[in-house]
């Protein structure tokens, strides 16, 4: 313990000397937390600056942004974001890159075998209302699709009642994992990531807006190390990693 | 003159007036309680303004409306001794005693003519009421005053105690040589402490 | 116990909630004092904008913390014009936030114990020859210490804790701003991190209990020392 001290001590004084090659800020939607970890951590084991990232909701990250933030990469969980800062001409237009992609799933406890039926609508409605349903708040994207597919299969108004909102998907997430809900709507690599949930049913690409991940540099971005990284996201192999978490590559 | 104080204040829904002319020695301001004698104390002392008048003490003017004159208590070199001893807790008899001295040359005398030698190391929160009295009367003499203001020094005092402060203030009175201004509602008190006593209503 | 990493997030915490509290210290008194001893027109005023971040939702003070000092905001832009300095992804930015919602809790604490001071106590060192200056120094600091003290540790328990504000305004950067309760914030979005968010959250609490078990020493001191005859 005195060594992990110690160790931390070290770090946090000698973290302003070590980088003479600034590590590039990448602002990142927290459900890519672990996939961009992944990602980050391959490219320092390339021998190049562990980019730091900071996972947050996509409208904060934006709204700093716009606040005048200099950060280097923006990483959206959908385009309406990435589209106000292009708007406020905030991101350098030639950088931007959708890369990624996910589906929309309905998630159950592990040792719970339900099925879900996509016809009829009151089957689906009635499967869905059984208990409380969980997803993530609506000014989150995965809110917003939840909310869109369940209007497109014509149930919203019957499931509207038992839907439990979490402020963010991995809240809808625990939500189900912890068993307050029974089921939940929440993407596909969420899903994945969970030792605890199964997946129990696909939206139809169809019923929701296409969800899409993309990546831009920021205008103000200085950083040489940042344009690689980026060059690295969208490569063949920075996509592989990301499929490894259950991400669609585009 | 020692005191010639002369005020008006509008103090709520009452109004005090006085007009003093008083001599060396200890002056009594006898009256019932509440009418105002701790705020005539307080007005000399500089704590409360008088709405108009003049205050002049031991030939000092310390307050004059017409000439705009009004000292800050800390210039007035009164040594006030209040109703209840306010002794700062925070400060061993000692370091209250000195508080208001250039230095400790004046301590011993001090101590002897009041008996509080062996309080010098207390605080003040272990002291009797007595006993703080007595502590607050040598703090006021300690910071070399002009002249000295008490308010009932001997209330809320038993027999034995009043005695004792009775005797510290006659020896006050006869070896210190200042003017002192004694507020009291006891005529036991006016009658053997003063050299005058003004009657206030 | 906790990983490297995970000290240095305590670290991290420790530093942005002492520097917080260093930087409004100072201001939390005057504003105490002011409120305690001063009368002025919209003094109800003061108070009300002072305790503002206790009662408005953390997220909105982040937010206008970030109009404010972000690099396009009021007093952002001078500092970035004239001292080219950024709060923004950066531990200063957290330490103004986590000051920022401390200050209510300090000023309300403070005020108090300034108001506890007995003013004839003050009056009586005016009669011995103390100017306003030495009276405030000799008498109403030290009387109102031990209240200013319980104030200062429990705005520094408040601050280590502080998280809406913390995220929207300087965002959760790792070694800058993420403190402690981002910190469990980021291990909750993790499945499968739950022994992270025990460890962290159990030093988090361990944290709070110190300061406010300090806090109320502090108090009781007051009550005790303060015996006025």
């Amino acid at each position: 313990m005195i060594r992990s001290l110690l160790l931390a001590a070290s770090l946090l004084v000698a973290a302003p000397t070590v980088a003479q090659v600034r590590p590039p800020l990448v602002l990142a939607a927290a459900s890519l937390q672990e996939s961009m970890n992944a990602a980050a951590a391959a490219w320092a084991k390339a021998g190049h600056p562990r980019p730091v990232i900071s996972f947050a909701a996509s409208s904060a990250l934006a709204r700093q942004v716009e606040a005048g933030g200099d950060a280097d990469l923006f990483v959206s969980a959908d385009q309406e974001w990435m589209d106000a800062l292009a708007a406020k001409r905030l991101i350098v237009p030639a950088s931007r890159v959708t890369f990624l992609g996910n589906r929309l799933v309905v998630i159950a406890a592990k040792d719970n075998p339900v099925t879900i039926p996509v016809r009829p609508p009151a089957a689906l409605a009635k499967v869905l209302t059984a208990g409380p349903l969980a997803m993530a708040d609506s000014p989150v994207p995965a809110g917003r699709y939840a909310e869109a597919a369940l209007r497109a299969l014509g149930v919203w108004q019957a499931v509207a009642p038992k839907v439990v909102r979490g402020d963010s998907v991995r809240a809808a997430l625990t939500l189900v994992e912890r068993g307050a809900a029974p089921l939940g709507i929440v993407y596909a690599t969420d899903a994945k990531a969970s030792q605890t949930v199964r997946i129990a049913g696909v939206f139809p690409a169809a019923s929701h807006p296409a969800i899409t991940y993309p990546v831009a540099r920021l205008a103000t971005s200085r950083n040489p190390e940042a344009e690689a990284f980026r060059r690295f996201l969208i490569s063949a192999p920075g996509k592989a990693i990301f499929v490894r978490y259950g991400f669609t590559a585009r | 003159m020692s005191f010639e104080i002369r005020v008006d204040k509008q103090l709520g829904e009452a109004s005090i007036a006085l007009d003093l002319t008083a001599g060396d020695g200890l002056t009594v301001l006898f009256g019932p309680s509440g009418i105002g004698k701790t705020s005539v104390l307080n007005m000399v002392a500089g704590l409360l303004r008088p709405d108009r008048g003049r205050i002049a003490v031991a030939g000092r003017v310390l307050f004059d409306t017409d000439a705009g004159i009004d000292l800050a208590p800390e210039r007035r070199r009164a040594g006030y001794v209040f109703q209840e001893p306010r002794l700062f807790p925070h400060r061993r008899v000692r370091a209250n005693l000195l508080y208001g001295a250039a230095d400790d040359s004046g301590l011993a005398a001090a101590v002897a003519m009041l008996g509080i030698g062996h309080l010098l190391d207390r605080w003040p929160r272990t002291l009797s009421g007595g006993e703080a009295r007595r502590v607050a009367i040598g703090r006021a003499l300690l910071r070399d005053p002009a002249f000295l203001l008490l308010d009932e020094p001997l209330s809320s005092l038993d027999r034995a105690r009043r005695g004792e402060i009775m005797d510290a203030i006659l020896r006050v009175r006869d070896a210190a040589g200042l003017p002192i201004l004694m507020v009291t509602h006891d005529p036991d008190e006016a009658e053997r402490l003063g050299t005058r006593i003004v009657r206030i209503d | 116990m906790l990983s490297a990493e995970e000290w240095t997030i305590v670290a991290l915490s420790l530093k942005v909630g002492g520097v917080a509290l260093a930087a409004m210290l100072p201001l939390a008194f005057a504003l105490a004092w002011v409120l305690a001893r001063a009368h002025f027109p919209g003094k109800l005023l003061l108070d009300a904008i002072v305790h503002l971040p206790l009662v408005v939702p953390p997220v909105v003070t982040g937010w206008a913390l970030l109009l404010a000092f972000g690099p396009n905001g009021p007093i952002g832009g001078v500092l970035e014009r004239w001292f080219g300095i950024s709060v923004l992804f950066r531990w200063t930015g957290a330490a103004i936030a986590a000051g920022i919602m401390a200050l209510p809790l300090m000023v309300r604490a403070m005020r108090l114990s300034i108001e506890a001071v007995d003013r004839r106590l003050e009056s009586a060192a005016r009669t011995l020859g103390a100017g306003p200056g030495r009276v405030f120094w000799s008498l109403t600091l030290p009387l109102s210490l031990p209240g200013v003290l319980a104030g200062a540790v429990l705005g520094f328990a408040r601050s280590i804790g502080e998280f809406g504000a913390t995220i929207t305004f300087v965002s959760n950067v790792p070694g800058q701003t993420q403190t402690l309760p981002l910190a469990i914030y980021s291990a909750l979005q993790q499945p499968g991190a739950e022994a992270t968010v025990w460890r962290l959250s159990a030093m988090s609490v361990a944290l709070s209990l110190v300061a406010l078990v300090a806090s109320e020493m502090l108090t009781r001191r007051v009550r005790r020392g303060l015996h006025v005859l």
